[in-house]
């Protein structure tokens, strides 16, 4: 960034205030000066604007200075305010058009296009903006001069274009300002600018961003991106959708990653593993319930809530702060007392062994929508929530080897990525590897099955004899569940779930155990 | 007391009326009455949900479908958006092949255009009956493969089909012609009267019954001369 000349400086402290008044005061950092963007008018970087100070210059050899500053400061508040607004908006128009063009250049590059003409649009709708005059003079290339020609025919101006009418006249029937339709929208939008993008692509333009810059992943907020990554994940019907789409944008995430997501396995220098992300992201949706463990009541008081104080009431609760410095009834502000609530012999939540069945009768999460992998990411994503630790027992045939033991941790990545194994054998599970990661304090046990176990007996034998809160959900039904539910009758530290579809997870509650205060002898 | 919102009181708050608008809104009113006029259509012709391609049923169709959209104003691209509702559109609770692709020939039969170009591989449903009994001096390119009965009852129009056609092209058509770049199915061209159809792939069979006209497979006269079956 550059230091601004004091005559640059005066310009944007001039206008920067009229356009935020015009746009009805967005939270934006003031704009500032670039002179390193060479082919763009403006970037906009975590929410700060840079105008390009060659492109005002050439421009103001035109129009006036003010006008070209304006309507870069409009162009680029709209895309704030309105298109596409956020991360997952920007996503969602992305695998959209992914969807019509099959290629992840001409994506990009009608998604810029769209999101500019629905801002654009938008601001000349509602604002007497300067945006239509500095169009009419910035340089184009083929798709600028079809969107041009589309400004001309939608906003009634004259943008000194000639051509382009079919495809201004196609593109002039879609309802931009609709946000409802904007998935359906771009679509369209995308197949009439297809044959544009490929001549573009033969001629080399693509590469080439749009006059106003092109939107890249630098716009976003961390938490913008985190929260984006979580719809896409809720919308995609498979992780291979979800990794189509993710890894287009790979190097921007894992630039654009903060440094606790680092720790999370994004984060330059890495790989970006999509189908774990997926089961991740896709987790964070459903937000599993977790009893904790019961509570005594401490017998200390401590102050609670405030409450008009009465003639009689003890003066030493009076809070002066809340009263007015006045002793007054119904003025006069009074603390309540309540007794404190402390954990029992387990504070808060306890720790969670995840046993995750990855056998070939189970789903390979990299290839569908695994609710085995989904159930187990949801459980370990609310203990890691509520600061457990998270220990996996991933089996199929342990006799052969497949198994795989992660001790109890708090590393999220590293968590997900053993319970997104997928061994695809036998399902044979060893107890004593159960047994190594027992702890004193009785951790939780989160158990995710088919139960085509073929030692089934024993697991139920060690439940049996074992004291810790056992949530068990069986993916489908089949004789070996009714043996386990049928065996499991009568304890009370064990709550099972059947899963048969998405909408069954939610259902879910860790911990949860039938008889709350009467907990199992042994 | 200072008004906290005096700063707003000189701020434009109407929004201005856009071209985009009024686009936008004409073309919406135009492509419900398509719509409602294929739903009426679907309704009284499909009321088992199951058509059966009989002539006097692809006729009454025909007619009926005439009928619902003779006094609209519509341009070509309310056809091509018209196809894409029928596609994927949840506006539309049953596409049925058949109806669709005649009610899509009537749009095209009527238009003011005489040259219509629709975009058929962007869609992941097959049409059918496209260009039945398009009239002369009307040139109709389907980009992309088609269904089953393209060009039936062709009446001296040009149909172009930049793909492959399905079994029974250009079934029973008048005059005309109909070019396909890529392969035709079976029957093509049967109990075709006049016209001629020109294949630059392979044609899987040819109608067993011609009353006349001529088809071409790479230039080469096939039929009448050569009416065999499997080529």
């Amino acid at each position: 960034m550059d230091r601004p000349s004091s005559k640059e400086k005066d310009l944007l402290k001039e206008i920067w205030p009229r356009v935020r008044r015009r746009h009805l005061y967005p939270e934006l950092p003031h704009p500032v000066w670039e002179e390193n963007l060479e082919r763009v008018a403006l970037e906009i970087k975590e929410k700060r604007i840079s105008l390009s100070r060659g492109f005002v210059e050439e421009m103001s050899q035109v129009m006036d200075e003010e006008e070209v500053v304006g309507g870069l400061l409009d162009h680029a508040v709209s895309h704030y305010l309105y298109c596409p607004w956020d991360f997952s908006t920007h996503l969602k128009l992305y695998s959209e058009a992914k969807r019509v063009l099959k290629d992840k250049q001409m994506a990009m590059r009608a998604t810029d296009y769209f999101m500019d003409v629905v801002a654009d649009t938008q601001c000349v709708s509602q604002k007497e903006s300067p945006l239509p005059r500095l169009y009419a003079h910035v340089k184009r290339g083929i798709m600028d001069e079809a969107i041009h020609a589309l400004y001309q025919r939608i906003w009634g101006v004259n943008l000194g274009v000639e051509g382009y009418e079919e495809v201004a006249r196609k593109l002039s029937r879609l309802p931009y300002l609709d946000r409802r339709r904007w998935p359906e929208t771009i679509r369209r939008f995308s197949k009439v600018v297809q044959s544009l993008l490929e001549m573009e692509e033969r001629f080399g333009g693509l590469n080439r961003p749009s006059p106003m810059g092109s939107h890249g992943l630098q716009n976003y907020s961390s938490q913008e991106i985190e929260q984006g990554l979580k719809d896409l994940a809720a919308a995609s019907e498979s992780p291979a959708e979800f990794k189509e789409i993710v890894e287009d944008f790979e190097e921007d995430l894992l630039e654009a990653a903060s440094p606790n997501e680092r720790g999370m396995g994004l984060g330059p220098g890495r790989s970006l593993e999509a189908d774990i992300l997926y089961y991740m992201k896709l987790a964070e949706n459903y937000n599993l319930p977790i009893r904790k463990t019961p509570m005594h009541k401490s017998g200390s008081l401590y102050p609670h809530h405030h409450v008009p104080w009465e003639v009689g009431r003890p003066f030493q609760d009076i809070d002066p702060w809340t009263s007015f410095g006045k002793i007054m009834p119904g003025i006069t502000q009074i603390w309540e007392r309540r007794e404190g609530e402390v954990f029992g012999e387990d504070e808060g939540t306890p720790d969670c062994i995840v046993m995750i069945d990855s056998s070939g009768s189970m789903i390979n999460p990299r290839q569908q929508l695994s609710y085995a992998v989904l159930g187990a990411a949801c459980a370990c994503d609310a203990y890691l929530r509520n600061d457990a630790r998270v220990a996996v027992y991933n089996f199929s045939d342990a006799n052969a080897g497949g198994a795989q033991i992660l001790p109890f941790n708090r590393h999220r990545f590293e968590i997900y990525r053993a319970i997104c194994h997928y061994f695809g054998g036998g399902t044979k599970l060893h107890l004593e590897d159960i047994e190594q990661l027992q702890t004193g304090r009785n951790p939780d046990i989160f158990l995710i099955t088919d139960m085509q176990i073929t030692n089934l007996e024993a697991l139920i034998s060690y439940f049996n004899e074992h004291a810790n809160r056992v949530t068990a959900v069986h993916i489908g039904d089949n004789e070996h569940v009714q043996t386990f539910r049928r065996s499991m009758k009568l304890r009370k530290n064990i709550s099972i779930y059947g899963v048969e579809k998405k909408e069954d997870i939610p259902k879910i509650v860790l911990g949860k155990i039938q008889e709350y205060f009467a907990r199992p002898s042994g | 007391m200072r008004n906290p919102f005096q700063e707003f009181r000189s701020l434009p708050y109407e929004r201005k009326e856009l071209p985009l608008n009024r686009i936008v809104k004409g073309k919406e009113a135009v492509m419900a009455q398509i719509l409602e006029g294929y739903l009426r259509l679907v309704e009284e012709e499909v009321k088992d949900l199951v058509w059966l391609v009989e002539h006097s049923r692809v006729v009454k169709a025909y007619t009926a479908a005439v009928k619902s959209i003779r006094d609209l104003h519509y341009d070509p691209d309310d056809i091509d958006e018209f196809c894409a509702e029928l596609d994927s559109s949840n506006r539309i609770p049953y596409m049925i092949s058949g109806p669709a692709g005649i009610y899509i020939s009537a749009l095209v039969n009527l238009s003011t255009e005489d040259r219509i170009t629709l975009r058929l591989k962007d869609f992941q449903r097959t049409f059918h009956f496209l260009g039945y009994r398009l009239p002369e001096g009307k040139t109709l390119i389907l980009q992309g493969d088609v269904g089953d009965f393209v060009g039936a009852g062709l009446s001296g129009g040009r149909l172009i089909v930049e793909g492959s056609t399905g079994n029974w092209c250009g079934a029973g058509m008048m005059k005309g012609e109909i070019l396909v770049t890529e392969h035709a199915g079976q029957n093509t061209g049967e109990w075709m009267r006049g016209g001629e159809i020109h294949v630059d792939g392979r044609i899987r069979s040819i109608g067993k019954t011609l009353f006349g006209g001529r088809i071409y497979q790479r230039e080469r006269l096939l039929a009448p001369q050569d009416l065999s079956g499997e080529i």
